[in-house]
């Protein structure tokens, strides 16, 4: 029972969490965009939920609104900083963050500052957890599948192609039309509304919103998740996504299990540290490669020239 | 009377306190190839860049189809047709050689954001058409086996070759190609300038710059010799290689 409760629990999180790291994927996988302030996002799409929540605003309205805002909020932020260098917008988004939590926790008025204000629940306790988080994990992996979906077309379309190629030398991309700044702002504005549902997501899940959920430690999860899967491929994402989570609760457990002098939760940073150094020192692509982009048509252009290939060699 | 392609006025460029464009004016003609040589430094690969809106001129104007295009941004350039190969290959390296080519294409439907999500139809059908052009130009290069091999795995000469590939793949009506034919064998160059001619019957314009001037001047209708950032001559190749300052000026014989 207290397993499978576990069990329960981790896959909802792996399902937020896997929304989250696939909008990072978009971002910094497929368009090279450096964002260091994902929690930001997620953050504006918690807040909000909880907020309409209580207001007795439907729950799907309280995720689009969630997402909506986020949107525009990454919009906003990325404007002025998208004309800058990578290193710099990662360094104005990350102070973006930690701004907005600063805000969320010094204000006593709208959501309770450092105490966090509680969330309306959608699905009400029906005298059984496994239900609950069941319920939980289907409106989750929903969502996770849209969101997947979304980037999994955009992925092998023209338009995923031009962000790899912005990604890849932008100076180029420009000169073969592609107007960089458009294209940045969009993916900017899609990430975030993504970071932003899977926000929602979590408070509804928790049923409560407080800023200590909402440290910069957050958005560096996210990263670990899609450098260990493989940017640029959303299947990586995913992937990454279960494979920290599973870890994070391997350490908590094992702590336990291990007598050692220091606390295993925070050995947890320094192995994730560790783990990113050996990634890049020794497998830079992450555990999946980069997917091709993969085009009706190109398919079509593929297996015939394997054909003739294949005829050649006879 | 219809008007040059390309028509530059008076354009200057300078760096601190060196020009290294200073009040070049000059003509290009729709089709054709147009040449443009000079020793190194001599300010030929400023003035691309300053035609093709990466610098912006100091003085002067650019006219292209009739519009000035001083202050237009590099994308929006591209969009009128006006198309450049970089000097050294700026690739996209991850992606493969035909993705590099439909990168390329002017006018394409997926490219935005709506379109790629839900007229999925629609640039599908576009798509096909354009592979089947990109495979026609890699023939042409013979890049052809290398169509799905990411870019970064082409030699020197073959990344030459496809960013001369990608600037024809956006059909445009001016393609400014400098040195194409650097480091490249001298029968594939020969070969390369073929196509362009042939190319060039269909309405694209070549302006380029060359060192390997007995290539060049096999194929080029119109001379421009630059030197510390002025034109000094102009005219057909022949009259071109009968003037005295241009041995003077390229060779730096008396």
């Amino acid at each position: 029972m207290g397993a499978s409760l576990y069990i329960l629990d981790l896959v909802v999180y792996i399902g937020i969490f896997g929304i989250v790291a696939l909008s990072l994927n978009l971002e910094f996988g497929f368009t090279g965009l450096a964002n260091f302030g994902k929690v930001a996002f997620f953050l504006i799409g918690a807040y909000t939920y909880a907020l309409l929540s209580q207001m007795g605003v439907p729950f799907y309205l309280c995720l689009i609104t969630g997402a909506s805002l986020a949107a525009i909020f990454g919009l906003l932020v990325s404007l002025p900083a998208l004309r800058l260098r990578a290193d710099y917008l990662a360094i104005a988004v990350l102070a973006f963050g930690e701004i907005l939590r600063l805000i969320v926790k010094s204000e006593k008025w709208l959501a309770g500052g450092d105490w966090g204000t509680p969330v309306n629940p959608i699905f009400p306790y029906t005298g059984s957890y496994i239900i609950y988080r069941l319920e939980n994990i289907g409106l989750v992996f929903l969502c996770l599948i849209i969101c997947f979906l979304v980037v999994q077309l955009l992925a092998n379309s023209p338009y995923g192609r031009v962000l790899r190629a912005i990604r890849e030398d932008e100076v180029a991309a420009e000169a073969l039309g592609k107007s960089k700044a458009k294209y940045k702002a969009q993916v900017f504005m899609l990430g975030s509304a993504m970071a932003g549902l899977a926000g929602g997501l979590y408070a509804q899940y928790l049923q409560y919103v407080l800023p200590g959920m909402f440290m910069p430690m957050v958005t560096f999860t996210v990263w670990i998740m899609v450098l260990l899967g493989g940017p640029a491929n959303n299947w990586g994402a995913l992937l990454g996504a279960a494979l920290v989570q599973i870890f994070a609760r391997g350490t908590n457990i094992a702590k336990d299990y291990i007598a050692l002098p220091i606390d295993l939760n925070d050995l947890q940073y320094i192995l994730f540290g560790v783990l990113i150094i050996l990634m890049l020192l020794f497998r830079p692509q992450g555990l999946l490669k980069e997917s091709t982009i993969k085009t009706k048509a190109l398919k079509l252009v593929r297996n015939g020239r394997r054909a003739i290939k294949n005829k050649g060699s006879q | 009377m219809e008007e040059e392609l390309l028509r530059i006025r008076e354009v200057s460029k300078h760096f601190g306190g060196v020009y290294a464009v200073n009040g070049v004016s000059l003509d290009i003609d729709h089709g054709g190839i147009c040449g443009l040589v000079g020793p190194n430094g001599s300010g030929k690969t400023t003035l691309f860049n300053t035609i093709l809106g990466l610098h912006k001129p100091d003085q002067g104007d650019i006219h292209f189809k009739g519009k000035c295009i001083n202050n237009l941004a590099i994308h929006q350039i591209y969009d009128l047709g006006l198309v450049n190969a970089f000097q050294l290959p700026r690739l996209f390296f991850n992606l493969s050689v035909l993705d590099n080519m439909l990168v390329a294409a002017r006018g394409q439907q997926g490219d935005r954001l709506y379109n790629s999500l839900f007229l999925r139809g629609r640039w599908q059908e576009q798509e096909k058409g354009l592979i089947e052009e990109a495979l026609d130009i890699l023939e042409v290069v013979e890049l052809t086996q290398w169509a799905f091999s990411p870019a970064g795995e082409l030699s020197g000469g073959q990344r030459k070759l496809l960013e001369v590939a990608r600037g024809l793949m956006a059909k445009p009506r001016l393609l400014l190609l400098d040195e194409p034919a650097a480091g490249i064998n001298p029968v594939l160059g020969k070969k390369i300038f073929q196509k362009l001619k042939d190319f060039s019957y269909n309405g694209i314009a070549f302006f380029i710059v060359e060192h390997r001037l007995e290539i060049l001047f096999d194929f080029a209708t119109w001379v421009y010799v630059m030197d510390k950032g002025k034109v000094v001559i102009a005219g057909e190749p022949q009259a071109i290689i009968d003037d005295p300052t241009f041995y003077a000026v390229y060779l730096g014989e008396e």
